[in-house]
Parts: C-alpha cells; structure tokens; sequence
C-alpha cells in the first residue's frame, strides 16, 4: 500500500482533501487516548508542512502560481478555513505555526484576480471572534493574532472587528504583560485603526465619544511606559491622517485632550515627548481655537516656550524645526479672550 | 565491555525524556513570572549599546536564567517592531539548538527577555579567553553541526538569521550548543514579496556574503551558509578570515581599487592551504564561500557533509573545551578594564562599531570591540582596517572590502557601500553629540549605576569605582602604546604618505586626548552658538509679542 501512495505525487487538491478529512476526524474525535490519533496528528502535521511549502516555496523552489490557485480555491471550496482554526489548539507548536502561515497566505492569493478568501471570511465572518479572542488565551494568542492581522488586510473583515465588542477589549489586550502578546496586539490595534482609511474615518466619528475617552485614560494616562508610547504615537499617525480631519478637529478643541498632551510633553522619556508635540502643534496651529484652549496656552505659554526653546529630535529634522518654529510662532501671538 | 555500548543508549533515552519534557511544555507557555521582583540578578555579563545582559535567579521556579535588558526609550520606532518581531520568533522557536525566551515583560522603559542561561557563554569568549589560536577540528565538528541543526530549522521555519557567528553560538556546562540572537533576524514569511529576498543590511561585516554587502539582489537563506563558512574559519583560527592575510597584502589589497573578488577568493584558499586544517573541513568550507549563492549548499545539505559525519557527543567538548575555562561572569569581568578602554578611544574616533545587536548573552563585549577594529593591539593586528579613507576606519575598511569583491566597482556600488555605513552609524549611535560629551571612559560604571537601580540589583558594583576607571584608563594607554607602535610598523613597511594621516590619529595617547578635547570644545562653541541663535529667536517672539499687544 505504502508504495502504491508514494508512486503517485499528491496534487495540491488532493493535500487540501486530505487536511480536510484529517480535521474532521480530529475534530468529531476529542478521545485522546487512541493510538490511531497520534497517527493522524502526524499526518495532518506533515500535510500542513506540504500545504505550507506549496504556498511559501522552500529554500530551493520559488512557489508556482498554478499550484497556489488550485490549493486556495480547493481550501476555500468547504469549510475547511474554519476547521483550521477550530483545531489549532489541538495542533503541536509546529503544526500551528505552519496552519497561521498557510492562512496568513491565503489571503493574499488570488484566483481568477480575486481574493476569495475575502468572500470566504464575509460568509463566516464569526470566526474572527475566535480569532480576536484568541489574545485572551496566552498559548494561541501569538498564532491568532497573526491570522487575525491578515484578515484585517480586507476592509470589510476591518470593519466588522472595528464595529465588534472586541474592539473595547483590544485597550486591554496591549497591555498584557506578556511583552510579545500585547506587542502582538498593539500591532493588531495599530493595523484597525490605520490601514483601512475610509472606514476607520467613519468608526472614528461614529464612536468618538466612548473611543477617545478610553484611549486617553486607558492608554495615553497609563502607568506603563511602552503604552503610552505607543499611544502617543498611533494617535498622531491617526489625527495627521487627512482622511481623518474632522476627528483631528473635533479632538485638536477638547481642553481635556489639551491637558493630557501637555502632561506627555513633560515626560522624561525624549521618545514620548517628541511624539506627543506631533499631537500638540495640532492644538496649537487649529485656526479656531476655543477660548478655553486659548486660556490653557495662554497660561503656560512662558512654560510652554521655554520647553521648546531647547526641544529637539536627536536627529536633525527640518520639517520639526519648522512645526516647532510655527507652534512658538502661534502661541507667542496669543492673546487672552476675555470678555 | 557491556558498558560502553549501553551508556549511548542510557544516555539517547534520558535525552528522549528530556524532549518528551520539552515538547509537553512547548505548546503551553512555561510559566516564568511576569514580574521583575522574581528575579534576583546576580550579575552583569553582557552589554552592549542598549541592552545589558544579567545572571539572574528566578526566585519561583529557583532556576538560574540570563536576562536580556533592552532600553526601550533608545531605539527608535523601527527598532521597535524589530524588538517585537524578535520577541514573537525567540517564543515561538522550539529547537534544542535555537536559544528560547522563556518570557518577556516590560519593566518600566526597559524590556527584560527571559532565557536559559548558558552557563560556558559564547565561544568567541571561549575562543578569546582559552584558544586565541583557534580549537582542534573535532570539536569544530561537533560545534558545526550543532549549529547547523539550528540553522535548518531556522530555515524551515522561514526565518534568517543574519548574524552568524562565533559569537553569537552558544554553549552551556552540559556542551550543549544554542544559536542565540535574532535581533537582526528576519523572517521571509512576512514580508510582502513573494520571493523570499531580503534587501535590508544587517549582520557583521566580517561575516557578511557579498551578495549581502552589495545587496543588488536582496539575499535569502545562502547569506547564512556564508556566514556559517566564516564561522567555520573563525573558530579553527580563533578570528574571522580576512585578519589571516599578512597585513601588507591585505592594505595592499585595499589600495588597488577595482580588484575582483576573486582575488580576494585566492588569499582565502592560501589561508585555508597553510593551515593545519583537514580535507573535509576545508572543502565543507569552500562549499559555503562560495561567490554564488545559488551554488552553496543549503542548511539540510550541508548537514549531509562528510565532515560532520563522525562527528562525537556534546561531552567531548565538556571535556575539550570547558575545563579550566573561567566562567562567564569571569570573563566579562576580566575583559571590563579592555572594555572601558576601547569604549572611550571608539568615542575618540567618533567611530562607535556597528554592534547594537551584539549584546547577547554570554557574548562578552570586548571580542566585540576587538573585531570591530579598534582593539587590534591583540594578535588580530594584521587585520587592520587603519586606511587612508578618514577616521572612521573601521567603517573604511568594510567599505573597501565590499569594493573588492565587487567586479566592476562602479560610483553607483560606492555610493550603496556609503549608505551602508552610514546606517548602520544611525543605527548606532543615538545622538553622537549627546554620546560624546557623557561617554568619557567611566560611561560604563556611570550606565551601570542607572541599569542596576532599576533591577534592584544584588551586591552588584553600582557607582564610580576609583580602581576600574584607573584600571580601564591604564589599560587604554597601554593599548594605545600598542596602536602606536604597530601603526608605526605599518608605516615603515607601507612607506605612504596616504597612511600618515589616520597614522597620526594613533600618535599617542596624549594626542588622542587633545583630539578629543578638541573635538568637544567645537561641540561645546557649537552648542553655544545654537542657544545665542535660540536666544536671539525668544527676543524677536517678544518683540512681536508686545508688538502685537501694542496694536
């Protein structure tokens, strides 16, 4: 029997099918004492590593574009996306980290110029609330996080995480104190918020309130140093991003706002400091500033420019030089509004 | 007669119990604290620019485990997803020859990585402290193939390493060997080319293919079989290759623009004919140096080598290695005065190495700097990259090195190797400004004090130690001595005027001191001027102030 099987080379179609049945059964089979299921986590490891070398080539192959069709169109044919996911708990180390590449691949392959796992992910849009939970369980966090991230690559999956509970959770989830999860969420997090810019423009005016209430509590006035970090600077790439503008104003008039960004300008961390000016020179250049705002810069400017006075990257940088001429410019003219 | 065939399988089943150990905990993440008050360091033995390395204790699970001290607040953006790249590949890695973080956490605006301590450190500390003339080649071949095993899997699982050297292989008491560091190492699978070529610039340029130093083409896996072969020569002779050639021929060789690789290939294979070195081992080698990439050998390959064929246990370098080796923390600490010297005249150069990965664990620093070109008053002198070209010499010389290789050295290839080095200098030198006027020789204690704080150290050595910086400071006039002397040899059999400049440079110690001062007095009349401009810039905004007030 061995070497009847082996004669044959296994098309890609055939290696899907396989991965298929082999799931199924570890999927309908929770026993774990049968020898028989050793046999088949083998064999389902091995197919993962074939399936995962068609895909990516190996050291000596680049990877046929004929074969990567077949396979993804055959992967996607069933339902065979959602029992990879189902089942990588139940995968050895190696065997989940080839199922994350071989899904992470599969996003980007296209059969007849279109991506089908978009179509796929749109029918079965639940299976990234298995995936976005994945960060609440240490052991799968890393490989559902990373299939997570390449799902997001299609907006209407971005959309449906950004509009999901799970979004309110991922203020926790980066700051997890494993280091490499919350790191892995952060660039989950920075990916939602940017990648997709009319739809994030359209979840940030819609959920304004709740979103920057969090952020600047939860994020930007946390304890931890790599937090506000990169809080500080995920909010600057967001406000400064022109599709976002009418949140950049909306959020440039807020003296609560104001006050936060000058705490993070007095930090001892350069890093932050730097950043948060980025954020800052957007209160200061806004054209129609609130009185209130007006009152705060006008209170601090001799503090205020003192600290610009000797505030510089450690890098020369001509455009910071020129924000930075422009900010001390405005908020110099300043004058008090009273009355 | 029994015994000795049953102790291999004694032994083959209690590794397979270890693995059977290892594989029930390689799915679950084990359980190390997140917390840094489990840990008690107990020592310093590694540093580098942004990171120091401890011996530390886990007070919970009472296991000894090196930690990796990474300085968030030093590295910029980039640098960041590197440090959480590196993160995820180092926990997510489960091979017996690939070192493994336990855990990682952030501590404040420091991050501390977790791993095993290997308690014999790397074995370039183990090349510098015991076998300056390199280590017999059956241990090479146990190394080797360690390392290899390591590296396949690295492969497999898509990741480059792109450092590859002694230095960073590492070995514990047992003679177990780990491939540690993958602060540079990227992983193919999630850059968006399909290709799997790579066109950023890291690694060590002694260690670095052609293909890499050029970097037309991007590079992929065979970058690593080079560095391997490199390795390779590196540990038979106790340094990277190019410090093999007599140095006349090698500044000669630096000089004549325009020559071929293949020239530089020749001196190669005359290094590897005077030596004592076997067939295999040098046909293993060959194999890897090879200028084409696609006609290495892959990692599975080479495995296949004769070479590695007969190749005896990990206790054959308990044996062969480790006895009578100083520990780990002993060599970091001996190799300190050498330490402080060279930081201060790399700060005199304005030349800081291109080292900021290279704080590994176990890796002690001053085999670092030595190859790095400054410290060639030890036997690697003839290696020596002092050139024509400016004081960075150090830099000069790798950029001269890629010129030769290349066939037809064009401006274009020129301008390529200069970006080159000047990243890498960004890369490592956060604010040189800043950098010089704090970096006088005690920068080290003076770091130290501020890491430790932090760590809540254990009867570590925290301030300014009279002793140490006298020590240090002895040491680097005695290095300097040594520079002068070897640069003024250089000269005499040289005889070019190009030499007498970056000659000038090594005068002596005294001289070096009057650079520097000098060097810092622009700074300082530089900073100055830049206040009165500030300064300047406040009176006319108050000018307009009242000006506007007026109206």
């Amino acid at each position: 029997m061995k070497g009847l099987f082996k004669s044959k080379p296994k098309t890609p179609v055939d290696l899907v099918r396989q991965t298929r049945d082999l799931l199924i059964y570890v999927d309908n089979n929770p026993d774990s004492r049968e020898s028989k299921r050793e046999d088949k986590f083998a064999a389902l490891s091995k197919l993962l590593r074939e399936l995962k070398q068609i895909l990516y080539g190996n050291s000596e192959a680049e990877p046929v574009s004929e074969a990567c069709a077949q396979l993804t169109q055959e992967f996607f044919k069933e339902n065979t996306l959602r029992l990879v996911i189902v089942c990588l708990p139940k995968l050895n180390l190696e065997a989940r980290k080839d199922a994350t590449q071989i899904v992470a691949n599969l996003q980007r392959q296209q059969v007849q110029s279109r991506l089908i796992a978009c179509d796929y992910l749109e029918a079965n849009i639940d299976l990234m609330d298995i995936l976005a939970s994945g960060y609440e369980n240490p052991d799968m966090a890393l490989h559902y996080g990373a299939m997570l991230r390449e799902c997001i690559r299609h907006q209407s999956v971005a959309r449906y995480v950004l509009e999901s509970e799970h979004m309110k959770k991922f203020f926790d989830f980066i700051q997890l104190p494993n280091f490499d999860i919350a790191a892995d969420a952060a660039a989950t997090f920075k990916e939602l918020l940017t990648r997709h810019k009319s739809t994030v423009a359209e979840f940030l005016s819609k959920n304004y309130d709740w979103f920057f209430a969090e952020y600047n509590s939860k994020l930007l006035e946390s304890p931890n140093y790599i937090t506000r970090r990169q809080a500080i600077k995920l909010l600057g790439d967001m406000l400064l991003d022109r599709s976002n503008s009418a949140v950049m104003t909306r959020y440039a008039s807020s003296r609560d706002n104001l006050r936060i960004l000058m705490n993070l300008l007095r930090e001892s961390s350069k890093s932050i400091q730097i950043e948060a000016f980025h954020v800052f020179k957007l209160f200061a250049a806004n054209q129609n500033k609130p009185a209130d705002i007006v009152g705060i810069l006008v209170a601090n400017r001799s503090k205020l420019l003192r600290l610009f006075a000797d505030f510089k990257p450690d890098k020369e940088d001509e455009q910071f030089e020129a924000d930075k001429a422009q900010v001390v410019r405005e908020i110099a003219g300043l004058e008090p509004r009273d009355n | 007669m029994d015994l000795p065939s049953l102790n291999p399988q004694i032994h083959s089943y209690a590794s397979k119990m270890a693995h059977n150990d290892e594989q029930d905990r390689e799915t679950k993440r084990f359980h190390y604290p997140l917390d840094p008050n489990s840990y008690q360091i107990l020592q310093e033995i590694g540093r580098g620019c942004s990171a120091i390395v401890y011996k530390a204790l886990c007070t919970t699970t009472s296991t000894v485990v090196a930690i990796k001290s990474i300085d968030l607040d030093r590295s910029t953006t980039d640098d960041f997803e590197n440090i959480r790249r590196e993160a995820k590949t180092m926990s997510l890695l489960s091979h017996p020859n690939v070192l493994k973080a336990h855990c990682s956490f952030t501590v404040a605006s420091r991050l501390w990585v977790v791993m095993p301590f290997m308690s014999a450190g790397s074995l370039q500390s183990i090349i510098t402290s015991s076998f300056p003339n390199g280590i017999s080649e059956n241990c090479i071949s146990i190394i080797l193939k360690e390392t290899l095993m390591g590296l396949r899997y690295l492969h497999d699982q898509g990741h480059l390493h792109r450092d590859i050297k002694a230095g960073n292989i590492l070995m514990d008491s047992n003679g177990s060997i780990k491939l540690a560091d993958f602060g540079v190492s990227a992983f193919v699978y999630e850059s968006s080319s399909r290709c799997l070529m790579l066109k950023e610039i890291t690694g060590t340029p002694y260690w670095m293919a052609p293909e890499v130093i050029h970097s037309h083409n991007g590079y992929s896996y065979k970058a690593d079989i080079w560095s391997f072969g490199i390795t390779a020569l590196e540990l038979a002779h106790g340094r990277p290759p190019l410090s093999h050639l007599p140095f006349s021929e090698s500044l000669a060789m630096k000089i004549t623009k325009g020559i071929r690789f293949s020239h530089y290939q020749k001196e190669e294979e005359k290094v590897l004919k005077n030596t004592k070195l076997s067939k295999y081992f040098k046909d293993m080698v060959g194999l890897c140096l090879n200028q084409d990439p696609l006609k290495r050998p892959t990692a599975e390959k080479l495995l296949k080598h004769y070479f590695f064929k007969n190749s005896k246990g990990c206790d054959f370098l308990v044996k062969n290695l480790l006895q009578g080796l100083p520990s780990v923390e002993r060599r970091f600490k001996e190799s300190k005065f050498e330490r402080v010297g060279s930081m201060s005249k790399e700060q005199m150069e304005d030349d800081n190495d291109e080292e900021v990965e290279d704080f590994l664990l176990g890796n002690n620093v001053k085999k670092i700097r030595r190859i790095s070109g400054w410290n060639f008053n030890v036997e690697a002198c003839e290696l020596d990259p002092v050139f024509p070209v400016g004081d960075t010499s150090y830099r000069s010389k790798s950029l001269d090195e890629g010129q030769h290789m290349n066939a037809n050295p064009q401006k274009d290839v020129f301008a390529k190797q200069i970006t080159f080095g000047g990243e890498s200098v960004i890369s490592e030198t956060r604010g040189e400004l800043d950098g010089n006027k704090e970096s006088l020789p005690n920068v080290v204690t003076n770091d130290g004090g501020g890491g430790e704080e932090e760590v809540d150290i254990v009867g570590g050595s925290s301030g300014v130690d009279r002793e140490v910086v006298v020590g240090s400071l002895m040491s680097l006039k005695r290095s300097l001595d040594d520079q002068k002397e070897k640069v003024v040899y250089m000269l005499s059999m040289v005889g070019a005027e190009e030499t007498i400049c970056s000659g000038g440079e090594h005068d002596s110690s005294e001289d070096s001191l009057m650079q520097m001062i000098e060097k810092l007095r622009l700074e300082l009349d530089n900073e100055k001027r830049k206040r009165s401009s500030l300064e300047m810039e406040l009176e006319f905004l108050k000018l307009h102030i009242t000006s506007n007030s007026d109206v």
